[in-house]
């Protein structure tokens, strides 16, 4: 599949309230994401969507 | 009407690939692709409007039953490449789960503005095209809302990790 001619991204400027919320962002996880492959990362995802939505369906048996 | 409980992605992304139609991965899943840790539900795809890739999206999308997500059983919609004309933007359900098929995206603009944009992934064995990082950082800023400021700050997080790295 042929790249089409990019365009240069323009630099970001820094907005003060992501800059807040990134302080609390876990950059663990993206190093470990960055360490696997594209399809790796869909399949966690997947995992991880399939393990939220077990979750949500739980219910109570304790009464 | 097709309400699975968890949308496949890896079928729907090798749906995708395989067909050749002319979309672009953005969204959540896009931002999956590039690396980012948060947990999304529905695959969003930029269409380009040409009348061949409207049929060949709505001729690979049929057997898949799509439904127009939260409206009510029953109404009279026709899944077709003249239903995809009349409209522009789509949130589906179909038997592989939640799909958002969108003509224009807030941020990015139409198919052919954002394909400059964009990155061929190797995914599930097939190429498919995905938004870059900067350019999906640009949409979520666009898009304004409160409740992707976190998945935002990730993202940003995200391209500084990769810059590190040397591969921004």
């Amino acid at each position: 599949m042929p790249n089409p001619p990019a365009l240069p991204e323009p630099p970001l400027e820094r907005d003060p309230v992501i800059e807040v919320y990134k302080a609390d962002i876990d950059r663990t996880l993206l190093r470990e994401n960055l360490r696997r492959t594209p399809t790796e990362r869909v399949q966690r995802l997947q995992e991880a969507v399939r393990t939220v939505r077990a979750l949500q369906q739980a219910r109570r048996v304790d009464r | 009407m097709p309400d699975p409980e968890v949308t496949d992605f890896g079928g729907v992304l090798a749906l995708m690939a395989r067909s050749g139609v002319e979309c672009i991965l953005i969204g959540g899943l896009a931002g999956a692709v590039h690396g980012s840790a948060h947990v999304t539900y529905d695959i969003d795809f930029c269409y380009r409007r040409t009348p061949e890739n409207l049929e060949r999206l709505a001729s690979i999308l049929a057997p898949h039953q799509p439904y127009l997500r939260g409206a009510p059983p029953g109404l009279p919609f026709e899944w077709s490449a003249a239903t995809l004309q009349r409209g522009l933007n789509f949130t589906l359900s179909t038997t592989l789960g939640d799909i958002d098929l969108l003509g224009e995206v807030v941020g990015g603009g139409i198919y052919e503005e954002i394909l400059p944009h964009t990155e061929v992934f190797l995914l599930f064995g097939s190429e498919l095209r995905c938004v870059s990082l900067p350019m999906l950082i640009r949409m979520k800023r666009a898009s304004g809302r409160a409740k992707d400021l976190d998945m935002l700050a990730g993202l940003e997080a995200l391209l500084e990790e990769r810059q590190a790295r040397g591969d921004g």
